[in-house]
């Protein structure tokens, strides 16, 4: 493979790993339950703390970050107990009161640690193809991607539990009426979601300055591939993932990370008029 | 002289076809019935007319124009009005707001308050017209649907189910409201169930069955046709 | 033309509940005369923000249409403001870009919501499409610090803002203080009125009941479509009234009154408040800021926590807003105390069918 190839294809892998990271959990819960997690960030943010503390205690990187998505599953599973339960009925108030969490998060964690946290750096070592550097840790992140995508595909696909949680998404009453505890499954879902963010927050932990509005650089990356993605995370998101990643990667390469950006979402305004059904939505169709 | 003119229309939904190579003809001034069983396509073909959705095959006329590319809101303004199968009124507004909403383009001022309390009236309404639409009992919605729809002044109007949900005499009264509004030169193509009512509205009959076009004819040649009676009971020996 | 006044879309109707809003706006005219300049400011300050309320109010009480892009359409017309302030000159002129601007936003609002009308987006995406491209705008404008980005003379500035522009003025003469105050309760009085008329106009009756069931409201002959891009324009455009309004008064303005969490305000205002109608939306948002303000001055934190704490309670107790549950128990009180009186009960409202 020449350096050029690899050099685009490793491009194209440091977006899409963004996309997919900081997309899956929003997704998850989106499909299951049809509903958008505001406080996604939040997540995020959580599991980018917990792993630095945990790191500056001395605990190996790799460790900290499972326990920091550990925690943020856990927490999701708490919220989802007390907040987001209620809500089911009501998909709009559920973005709200979400919100609302959010902003609570967001500046009681102003107040309480304050804007900066000493970071823990981006872990070294670096490979050279031809005349290029490329950093391990970017090619990491892009496995943990794949390997996220490869976990839900088992979950939801080869599991008991992924087979009554698509029975729940499909059709909840009739889930239940066939004896599907489907309020824990909701619970379960929404773990796993927030789970993810907590993933991805700490997985890029080691690469950006840590403050505790670090959530909203996630956000809209994940709302517009769930935005074209849809409700089908597998169908869904991936794809989308692909789509934009390689709109990103070529604005980002000529013209910087913000025209990057701003050219992902014109696309997706563009994609919306054009295909007003989602992107997921063609690719079902096409496979029957 | 034709009003509606479907033409070899088709409607595929994934691998399903609901309405298949449908030909119908709906003359000017007539009241046209369209029976059949469950699942014949009877709701899709209307939502296919009044373009709630786009035929996956063939074309639509009205008034020998071709509307099939026209958005559902362009039909209505040419002179179409549908009630839907399900009750579809504005639940949380009030009665007389939701007949308002239906006559404002065509009237204003006291004219446009008259039209409101006659059609009240008309429909048994004019006690609960202060009331949330939603708070109406299920039968109370149709009748307060069919008032929009008759609002409009349509040329043509889609009665998809009228009298579901309505007691005999109600349904009775719907028939004779029919008539008269037809009376008037209205042209109405009605989806219904109830014999008693396709007896007493119908000038035409159209059989549909798994989406194609059965029998057609007058209501009496209809019932004596065999094979009419064996898909309405079942004793189709294909099976 | 004024019988649209009232009608079945808004609260208050009759005698007592005008004389009420004579009463408020005799007070609030007469207010200057009594209170120290800084307060009169201030109070102009609370007022900017109540157009991008009642915008809200506008598209998501009335027109069903969840918008979280009021930031968005505030920065625009903002900067706008700026931008062409700077270029043209001060003066009378800031008028002008002052009337641009908000033009500037009902035309951004035009070109994004047609993409996402004509494509058919609707509830939970709407808001988060709108809040995608909010913090778009954000950032972009947080990355412009170098002196490369600049219309005219007129810098964007990065995360520190664009200053340096005219308030608005006419002639030699700069409305601020009081004379600014009185503009924006005319304003505020203006638009109010307006919105009053709008939504009990037939227009109005169409917003509504494609709110409850577009699909019937195109059954009966209307083009849903324009008439939700309407809504969202003339929304969104409050909200440039107030970014324009803003740049004005405090003749600077920052990417930071775009992202967030200033793009989660509006959204508690007018859910606090009672979306579903204007009035409670104005008395519900002046209240809000007037708090919000008061506890900025201790703790910003601490006022945004306050925010996000509201936000959390009005959705979990009282989702129709917590301004407009008091406003109907007022009026139910009063109704029951008249009908006790064997009085006649003309003024009190719409309970009847408010309460079904």
């Amino acid at each position: 493979m020449s350096a050029e190839v690899f050099s685009v294809f490793y491009q194209f892998a440091d977006v899409f790993a963004f996309l997919i990271l900081s997309a899956a959990g929003l997704a998850i819960v989106f499909g299951m339950m049809g509903v958008i997690n505001m406080a996604h960030g939040e997540f995020i943010m959580c599991g980018a703390y917990v792993t630095v503390g945990l790191v500056n205690l001395g605990v190996p990187l790799a460790i900290a970050q499972a326990l920091a998505a550990l925690t943020a599953g856990l927490i999701g599973v708490l919220v989802e107990f007390l907040v987001v339960r209620r809500f089911y009925k009501r998909p709009l108030d559920s973005l709200l009161a979400t919100w609302g969490l959010s902003l609570i998060v967001t500046q009681s964690m102003l107040l309480i640690v304050g804007s900066a946290v000493r970071g823990i750096g981006t872990p070294e070592g670096s490979f050279a193809i031809g005349g290029y550097t490329f950093s391990t840790y970017r090619l990491v992140l892009f496995g943990c991607a794949v390997a996220v995508l490869a976990g839900l595909y088992v979950i939801f696909m080869k599991t008991r539990f992924g087979v009554i949680a698509r029975a729940t998404m499909q059709n909840a009453a009739m889930a239940k009426a066939l004896g599907a505890r489907t309020g824990r499954i909701y619970a379960i879902s929404f773990g796993i979601g927030t789970g993810l963010a907590g993933l991805c927050g700490a997985l890029y932990a080691p690469t950006m300055t840590l403050i505790p509005t670090m959530g909203a650089t996630f956000v809209v990356e994940s709302f517009v591939t769930v935005v074209i993605g849809g409700a089908n995370v597998l169908l869904g998101t991936a794809p989308a993932a692909v789509f934009l990643a390689m709109i990103r990667m070529a604005l980002n390469a000529s013209y910087g990370q913000i025209i990057g950006q701003i050219g992902m979402l014109v696309a997706v305004i563009l994609i919306i008029r054009v295909m007003p059904e989602g992107l997921s939505s063609v690719l079902v169709r096409r496979g029957r | 002289m034709a009003l509606v003119e479907v033409k070899g229309v088709s409607k595929r939904f994934g691998g399903l076809t609901a309405v298949s190579g449908v030909d119908l003809t709906v003359n000017a001034g007539e009241v046209h019935c369209l029976i059949g069983p469950n699942g014949a396509g009877k709701s899709t073909l209307f939502k296919l007319i009044v373009g709630l959705y786009p035929p996956t095959q063939g074309s639509i006329f009205f008034d020998a124009i071709d509307i099939t590319a026209e958005r559902p809101y362009a039909r209505v303004q040419r002179g179409m009005s549908i009630k839907m199968q399900a009750p579809s009124v504005f639940k949380e507004l009030p009665v007389r707001q939701n007949i308002q909403t239906a006559l404002q383009e065509r009237l204003s001022g006291a004219e446009r308050i008259a039209e409101e309390d006659r059609l009240l009236t008309l429909l048994n309404l004019r006690p609960d017209s202060e009331k949330l639409a939603g708070a109406l009992s299920h039968g109370q919605q149709q009748w307060l649907e069919i008032g929009m729809a008759l609002a409009l002044k349509p040329q043509l109007l889609l009665l998809d189910e009228p009298t579901a949900g309505m007691s005999p005499e109600e349904t009775f009264r719907t028939g004779e409201l029919i008539k008269s509004f037809n009376a008037e030169g209205m042209t109405v193509l009605v989806v219904e169930h109830d014999m008693a009512f396709v007896r007493q509205v119908a000038q035409r009959v159209t059989v549909l069955h798994l989406g194609k076009i059965f029998a057609r004819g007058n209501l009496e040649s209809i019932l004596q046709d065999e094979k009419v009676a064996e898909i309405y009971l079942g004793k189709t020996h294909a099976h | 033309m004024f019988k649209l006044l009232e009608g079945p879309q808004t609260l208050g109707r009759g005698k007592i509940f005008w004389s009420c809003f004579l009463a408020v706006l005799a007070g609030a005219l007469a207010y200057p005369l009594f209170a120290d300049s800084y307060d009169v400011g201030n109070f102009a300050y609370f007022l900017i923000w109540i157009f991008m309320a009642l915008g809200l109010c506008l598209m998501w009480g009335y027109g069903g249409m969840l918008s979280f892009g009021q930031t968005l359409f505030f920065g625009i017309a903002g900067y706008g403001y700026g931008v062409l302030a700077i270029n043209m000159g001060g003066g009378t002129a800031t008028i002008g870009a002052l009337v641009l601007s908000v033009f500037l936003a009902m035309l951004a609002a035009g070109i994004l919501g047609y993409f996402m009308i004509w494509g058919g987006i609707n509830g939970i995406f709407f808001g988060i499409v709108t809040l995608s491209a909010t913090l778009v705008l954000a950032f972009f404008l947080g990355q412009t610090a170098g002196p490369e980005w600049h219309i005219g003379p007129a810098r964007l500035n990065g995360f520190n803002g664009m200053k340096g522009m005219d308030p608005l003025t006419v002639g030699d003469f700069y409305i601020e203080g009081s004379a600014l105050y009185y503009v924006m309760i005319a304003l505020i009085v203006i638009v109010y009125l307006a919105l009053r008329m709008l939504v009990n106009s037939g227009i109005g009756n169409v917003i509504v009941a494609t709110r409850e069931n577009p699909q019937r409201a195109e059954m009966l002959g209307y083009d849903v479509r324009k008439y939700q891009l309407l809504t969202f324009v003339i929304g969104s455009g409050l909200a440039g009234l107030s970014g324009a309004l803003y740049t004005s008064w405090g003749q600077f303005i920052t990417p930071s009154s775009i992202g967030l969490p200033a793009a989660a305000m509006p959204i508690v205002w007018v859910a606090f408040s009672g979306r579903s109608d204007l009035t409670a939306t104005l008395v519900g948002s002046f209240l809000l800021l007037f708090g919000f303000q008061t506890i900025t001055v201790y703790s910003q934190q601490a006022a945004l926590v306050l925010m996000g704490a509201l936000l959390l309670a009005t959705v979990m107790l009282a989702p129709q807003g917590f301004v407009l549950g008091i406003g109907r128990l007022v009026a139910g009180w009063w109704r029951g105390r008249r009908r006790d009186d064997g009085a006649v009960m003309a003024e009190a409202g719409r309970l009847q069918s408010e309460e079904s």
